[in-house]
């Protein structure tokens, strides 16, 4: 129970904290789109530019400066490459002081033994040997300024400690009590006490009786701790429980002074083919300098950087500018220059230095292949790679150029050499087909200039094997594919030249014979699918005649069947009427008949229509005079005319307008449409018929005023429609649809219009010549 | 005269109500329900005519018609629901007489079956006494020397101008005269407008000589062109 609370208290907090997330970044969008508007307002559009302009160098730089100096101080930290202490006040306090100390101090305490010591402890003496081969050597204090040259004759040869003699940074003073030789570059000073040391100087170490000692800085210091050298040890000197002086050096007392602050030399060998770099103290404290500058130029560096990147955060609104700007330029370079870019970059990050030549990258390769115990140094090699700021930070704008590019540019935009090159292949099965048969011929022709070239370069072969390649096999193979291709291209040009006939033999009616290509022909397919579509066409096409004459025979079985009894009832009320029949009786056998004399008609009438919709309607076509027709119309139906209110006003054309029609139908629409204006007609109005003839056609239109309104929107040639709804005239609702129909069914055009009250109709029919 | 005639429907009312409207005028009737009957009704002597429908059970009205026709010479009208034009001309050519269409009017089939009968009675000989001088049409006898119009053997009253006409359309039956032709032949002066003045006449022609002037067997109109006398067998 608890953690279903737990659990459902969870999520909605979870959908509120994203929804509240949400709403503050589109407040911000919001008023960061405000802020764009009202810059717009305020500045003009180059302070915007310019705005832009300083907010984007601002981010370059500022995130350049970071980067690059982080990256630099992290990879020369993390690589472990800078063994300077380079955060101690005091040089001397450093690893690297004593450990010179201490060489100095082994040297001395050889030149001390007479140079065959074997004093020291056998464990160390693999990891700590040294072969006391001395120099003869010439001394300069510092050899740009100033320095001395001894005559190489001069040099006694006795004189093992000429090495040490002109050393400006550390005073000796060497005595063995045993065979009583002293070695010193001391001069007059003793170098045994601390307080007599010369101007300069702050460290004195002291061996004598097999142990060590040492002042500094007028302190004397703890050199050996617990006794017991372990690696924690700070001073790797002789004198410890497990690590004793050894022979020979009982007697020996060492002192030795170093300079506070060392300063540089040089000692040149030349007799001896080289020179010899003493300033070994002066390194020390010179390399921590150095050290010591670089950091601080990193973090100067740094700080520059997290200036800028304050006024980009100012300005960052103004920076969209120029981001939009750049990718709009972006946009156009293609997807593969950017991958390439980016590995790139990367490749240069990850070479020991931008620019390395390759056999530096292969002899990296090759370590790192050869010492799999290698693979921390290589860890740590690629962190130190950080300090290849060079290649990092274009990794880094690489990176951002694009992202930002993905930023404002829809990926449809995008362009990439793969994608111009792939609109050009074939994307239809027809097109793949086609083109994997000219796959051996694609092949061959690539094959043959190649091999040519090959057997030219690497054979070398004669003029004259050349000369036959070139003037026989290649015209050979040439005249092979021409001939394949013309080959193919015929065939092919055959099977469309075909599908096109088939195509058009089906528009043209033929839904019966199917094509038939060759099984391998390429548009073999093709024909298939058209034969289907023409088969589907053909079957749609029966059942369709089928259904419509299947619903002709239904409409005349029924009105067939409706006759039947109609003729009945025709007769027996035709009976009733000559009886003498009284009052009312005779009133209904009246009414009897004529209801059913209008079934009648309208049976008939149903069964004309559906024979005319269903195109079955038999049409004697011949040429005759429309104008006649009217007339003729107009003749039989004198009397229904002059008995009703209607004036009837002619406008028909003394001259003959001939036609093709079927006489009878065409006279059955013209009594329809007189017929429908004598029953809807507004009583004392007029009823114009006109034929007019132009343009190749004949249209002869009847116009009345409808004595009832004329709803809006209706299609009065549909079956069953009047102009009032209520259908308790005399009218079948057939009459517009017949003349319709029966038009149509002689080849003329049929249409009803209405404007307010005005009804009419017009049929067009095509002039005959 | 009481000549006997044979109505064959399937339908019971129809022959009932044929019979009324014949009795009527004076014909005794027989009845038959089916094709098979009037088969064994029809070779009754007295029978002088036979209306019969088409559609029928066991036997059909053409089949019997065909049937009939091998035993009997006597005029026979078929009655048929089936009003197209080409079932009208399939039962004329099997051997009708006439052909008339459900539903039917009483007073036009009774005036068939009276011109039918008074054709086969009392104008057989007619036929062919005077083949060479009348001109026959059908129904109609024209004497052109006299001018006088017989329709079913009775004289045609006909005013001269309804004469003029007559005689034009039967001298050349089959042939379509433009209303301003006959105009131009009968009133002998050029027509404007005539179409109505002819077709007046015309309707009054075709009162006194057709059975059913609305749908008329012998004046017709061809639409657009002009009218014309029907050729009749």
């Amino acid at each position: 129970m608890d953690t279903k609370w737990n659990s459902m208290d969870k999520d909605p907090s979870e959908a509120l904290e994203q929804f509240v997330a949400d709403q503050v970044r589109e407040a911000a969008e919001s008023v960061d789109s405000g802020v764009h508007v009202i810059s717009v307002d305020n500045g003009s559009e180059g302070a915007r530019r310019v705005r832009a302009v300083i907010a984007f160098l601002a981010f370059v730089l500022g995130v350049s400066l970071v980067l690059g100096s982080l990256g630099a101080a992290a990879g020369r930290l993390l690589a472990q490459r800078d063994g300077t202490e380079w955060w101690k006040d005091d040089w001397q306090e450093t690893e690297a002081f004593r450990e010179e100390v201490s060489s100095y101090l082994r040297e001395f305490l050889t030149l001390g033994a007479g140079g065959t010591l074997s004093w020291y402890d056998t464990e160390v003496v693999q990891e700590y040997g040294y072969d006391a081969t001395l120099w003869s050597a010439v001394s300069y204090e510092d050899f740009a300024v100033s320095g001395t040259s001894v005559p190489a004759s001069e040099i006694p040869l006795d004189d093992p400690d000429h090495q040490y003699e002109n050393d400006k940074n550390v005073l000796y003073r060497i005595i063995n009590f045993d065979t009583l030789t002293k070695y010193s570059n001391a001069g007059d000073a003793s170098l045994a006490v601390y307080h007599e040391l010369p101007e300069g100087y702050n460290f004195l170490l002291t061996f004598q009786d097999g142990k060590v000692s040492i002042v500094k800085d007028d302190t004397a210091l703890d050199v050996y701790g617990g006794g017991i050298y372990d690696e924690d040890s700070p001073w790797f000197v002789p004198g410890y429980d497990n690590f004793p002086a050894g022979e020979g050096v009982e007697n020996v007392s060492v002192y030795m002074a170093v300079r506070e602050m060392p300063v540089r030399y040089y000692t040149g060998d030349y007799q001896n083919g080289g020179y010899y770099q003493s300033s070994r103290m002066y390194y020390i404290t010179q390399s921590i300098q150095e050290a010591r500058a670089f950091y601080f130029r990193q973090t100067a560096l740094l700080g520059a950087g997290l200036l800028c990147l304050a006024l980009w955060f100012v300005l960052r609104r103004e920076k969209k500018l120029a981001d939009r700007r750049i990718a709009s330029w972006t946009v156009h370079v293609w997807t593969e220059v950017r991958f390439l870019a980016v590995a790139a970059a990367l490749v240069c990050l990850l070479l020991p230095s931008a620019g390395a030549p390759l056999d530096e990258v292969w002899w990296e390769i090759r370590y790192a292949g050869l010492y799999s115990d290698m693979l921390p140094y290589i860890g740590r090699a690629l962190l130190a790679h950080l300090e290849n700021t060079g290649p990092l930070l274009a990794l880094v704008w690489v990176l951002w150029l694009i992202r930002n590019d993905h930023r404002h540019n829809p990926k449809a935009k995008r362009r990439s050499l793969w994608r111009m090159v792939s609109v050009h292949l074939p994307k239809y099965t027809f097109q793949k087909r086609a083109n994997r048969r000219n796959r051996a011929a694609v092949l061959l022709a690539c094959v043959l200039p190649a091999a040519g070239l090959l057997l030219t370069v690497s054979m070398n072969i004669s003029p004259v094997h050349w000369l036959f390649y070139v003037l026989v096999v290649i015209p050979a193979a040439a005249a092979v594919l021409i001939w394949l291709a013309l080959r193919k291209n015929a065939a092919l040009a055959r099977d469309i030249g075909l599908l096109s006939d088939q195509v058009e033999a089906i528009r043209s009616g033929d839904l019966s014979t199917p094509l038939d290509l060759p099984e391998d022909a390429d548009l073999r397919q093709t024909a298939e699918a058209l034969n289907d579509i023409q088969a589907g066409l053909h079957r749609a096409l029966e059942e369709q005649t089928h259904s419509e004459r299947m619903k002709v025979e239904l409409v005349s079985n029924v009105s067939h069947d409706l006759k039947t009894p109609l003729t009945s009832i025709l007769s027996y009320a035709e009976l009733l009427r000559q009886e003498e029949l009284t009052g009312a009786a005779a009133d209904y056998a009246r009414i009897i008949d004529e209801k059913a004399q209008r079934l009648k008609s309208m049976v008939q009438d149903v069964f004309d229509i559906s024979k005319a919709a269903a195109s079955q309607l038999p049409v004697q076509l011949e040429r005759l005079d429309l104008a006649k027709l009217l007339r003729q119309t107009l003749a039989d139906m004198d009397d229904p005319i002059r008995a009703s209110q209607l004036a009837f006003k002619l406008d028909l054309p003394e001259t003959p307008v001939m036609i093709v029609a079927d006489g009878r139908r065409l006279y059955r629409v013209f009594q329809n449409l007189i017929q429908n204006a004598l029953q809807y007609a507004l009583e004392g109005s007029r009823v114009y018929l006109t034929l007019r003839t132009g343009a190749g056609k004949a249209e002869a239109s009847v116009r009345n005023t409808s004595r009832d309104e004329l709803p809006e929107g209706v299609d009065f040639t549909a079956r069953f429609v009047r102009g009032d709804t209520s259908r308790t005239d005399g009218g079948s609702g057939l009459g517009l649809s017949i003349a319709s129909s029966f038009t149509e069914a002689c080849g003329g055009e049929f249409r009803a219009e209405t404007v307010a009250d005005l009804f009419t109709a017009i049929v067009t029919f095509p002039l005959a010549e | 005269m009481n000549e006997c005639i044979l109505v064959v429907d399937d339908d019971p009312e129809i022959v009932g109500a044929i019979a009324i409207t014949l009795e009527r005028e004076g014909y005794r009737v027989l009845r038959a329900y089916n094709g098979m009957e009037a088969l064994d009704l029809c070779l009754d002597p007295a029978v002088r005519l036979i209306l019969i429908d088409v559609m029928m059970p066991r036997l059909d009205g053409l089949s019997a018609l065909i049937r009939i026709r091998e035993k009997r010479n006597l005029p026979i009208i078929v009655l048929s629901a089936k009003s197209e034009d080409t079932d009208k001309i399939l039962g004329l050519s099997m051997g009708a007489d006439d052909y008339i269409t459900k539903p039917y009017n009483p007073q036009e089939l009774a005036a068939r079956v009276r011109s039918q009968l008074r054709r086969y009675t009392s104008l057989g000989d007619i036929h062919a006494a005077c083949r060479g001088h009348l001109i026959v049409n059908g129904r109609l006898t024209y004497d052109p020397d006299s001018l006088l119009l017989r329709a079913d053997g009775e004289p045609v009253r006909l005013t001269p101008t309804e004469t003029k006409i007559v005689d034009l359309l039967m001298r050349n039956p089959g042939r379509i005269f433009p209303a301003e032709e006959i105009y131009r032949r009968v009133w002998s002066e050029d027509a404007y407008s005539c179409e109505n003045t002819v077709m007046v006449h015309i309707r009054r022609i075709r009162e006194k000589i057709e059975l059913n002037p609305k749908e008329p067997d012998y004046i017709k109109v061809v639409w657009g062109i002009g009218y014309k006398m029907e050729q009749h067998g």
